[in-house]
């Protein structure tokens, strides 16, 4: 069973967030071995991991962390426009309604058959998330192997620059256009796998 | 034209080719705009023997993809072998150092350069779940490849080949089955790719002999295949298991 945590509707769920930055540790230290500081020896947090970041966390039926991505508004620094302004030939796009996707991360556990539906629903609460809170821009720093994924979800896509070796290899900058059509291209895809509103746990009133 | 203006003019004609004929001539424009003569943008399968939902789009002189279908290279070629082993573009320069080549391979290698196509560029292009693909990117035959538009190709080989696949329609698929095998038939497979024995893997999965037997003849019956050695490759080919599962453990 897949449960999501949506950070701007849910109480804080400490099992679901420290499982998910251990499982970022495992996935961008450990894995890909992206030079990122390590906090107790277990979980990977950075700097834009404050208060103003949100997070969609996909987890199982204990809370335990199965997928998740964080979102960086970017009327502050976020990763494009404070490490990578470089891989955009024009301004960074920054506003209200424009927000950067990073650490899109699956769990190490989960099995590759699985991870396909796993990664299906995390984009698909991606898009419902966007399309709930006026956000009509997202933003991102990919791989470029991993950019070819990216662009098969079926979205509309354009890169803001030229993609640059790095230490961390080719790397390319997305801007992902998200209108109340995006559902439908997803679907197109094979890619549409909302998690059924059941499978959200309800909001809590900010006095309870 | 700037190098990104060619890569951004290519994905807005993508976008809006609604065939492949319009993805061809949106693929020739930018490859003449970046300065190169031949593109070449396909799935890695035998076209002479396979059907179903996959892609070719090319510029290549005729005689060659005939040659190319009768040797049955969709699959062999060393260029696509390479493939495998790189998620980002590479030089035709380097493949010597990726992979082994062959005698045959040289034979192709020599055969193409013959037939007018010179040095190139390929980007591999893979989705997890489908088959692997590639677009390519070449100067005649005696010309220096043009290094300053590598990455620029990075990019219109990455959208061209997702507009191929919408057009043909690959992504139609029904892609969330589930698996098809159970998870103690999914761990026997694995620890077969790894180069167990029936008997080596009942000691490490703590079971009979006898039921890891009827797992692997359960899980060939799953796939349709008489072969052990058939079984890596299918569970493989949908997602079952990677190569990271088989080689890093």
């Amino acid at each position: 069973m897949v449960l999501l945590i949506d950070s701007t509707v849910t109480d804080r769920c400490d099992v679901a967030y420290r499982s998910m930055f251990a499982a970022r540790k495992s996935v961008f230290v450990d894995l890909l071995k992206w030079d990122l500081p390590v906090l107790d020896g277990q979980y990977e947090v950075d700097q834009f991991d404050d208060d103003q970041a949100r997070y969609l966390i996909l987890t199982d039926s204990n809370f335990v962390h199965l997928a998740s991505a964080r979102l960086l508004p970017t009327l502050r620094p976020h990763i494009l426009g404070a490490l990578f302004p470089a891989l955009c030939a024009q301004p960074v796009p920054t506003g209200r309604h424009v927000w950067e996707i990073t650490r899109f991360c699956l769990g190490r556990q989960v099995r590759s058959a699985q991870r396909r539906l796993l990664r299906n629903q995390l984009v698909s609460a991606l898009v419902d998330h966007a399309l709930a809170n006026g956000i009509r821009t997202y933003t991102g720093v990919a791989e470029m192997g991993w950019l070819q994924q990216i662009l098969s979800f079926g979205w509309q896509c354009r890169p803001l620059g030229e993609p640059l070796p790095t230490p961390a290899g080719l790397l390319g900058s997305l801007e992902i256009t998200i209108t109340t059509a995006t559902p439908a291209a997803l679907a197109a895809g094979g890619i549409w796998s909302p998690v059924p509103a059941s499978r959200v746990p309800a909001r809590r009133a900010a006095s309870a | 034209m700037s190098r990104l203006a060619i890569a951004e003019q290519f994905i807005a004609s993508a976008r809006d080719a609604a065939s492949t004929g319009a993805l061809y001539e949106a693929l020739a424009r930018s490859c003449r705009d970046m300065g190169m003569r031949y593109f070449a943008l396909s799935h890695h399968i035998d076209f002479a023997r396979e059907r179903g939902p996959s892609v070719r789009l090319h510029n290549y002189p005729a005689h060659w993809e005939e040659w190319f279908d009768h040797k049955g290279l969709g699959r062999s070629d060393p260029i696509h072998r390479a493939c495998h082993l790189s998620s980002v573009g590479f030089g035709w320069s380097k493949v010597p150092a990726m992979i082994k080549l062959t005698p045959q391979d040289r034979c192709v290698l020599e055969r193409a350069f013959e037939s007018g196509i010179g040095d190139g560029f390929t980007i591999p292009a893979s989705v997890p779940g489908e088959t692997l693909g590639s677009c390519s990117f070449a100067v005649n035959s005696g010309q220096a490849f043009p290094n300053e538009v590598q990455h620029v190709c990075q990019l219109v080989g990455a959208f061209a080949f997702e507009a191929a696949r919408r057009l043909s329609g690959s992504r139609s698929f029904p892609t969330d089955q589930g698996p098809i095998l159970t998870e103690r038939q999914r761990d026997c497979v694995l620890w077969a790719a790894r180069g167990k024995t029936d008997w080596e893997i009942s000691v490490i999965l703590g079971v009979s002999h006898e039921t890891v037997i009827q797992h692997l003849k359960h899980a060939r019956e799953r796939y349709g295949v008489q072969k052990r050695a058939l079984l890596a490759v299918r569970a493989l080919f949908d997602g079952s298991i990677s190569f990271s599962d088989i080689l890093k453990h």
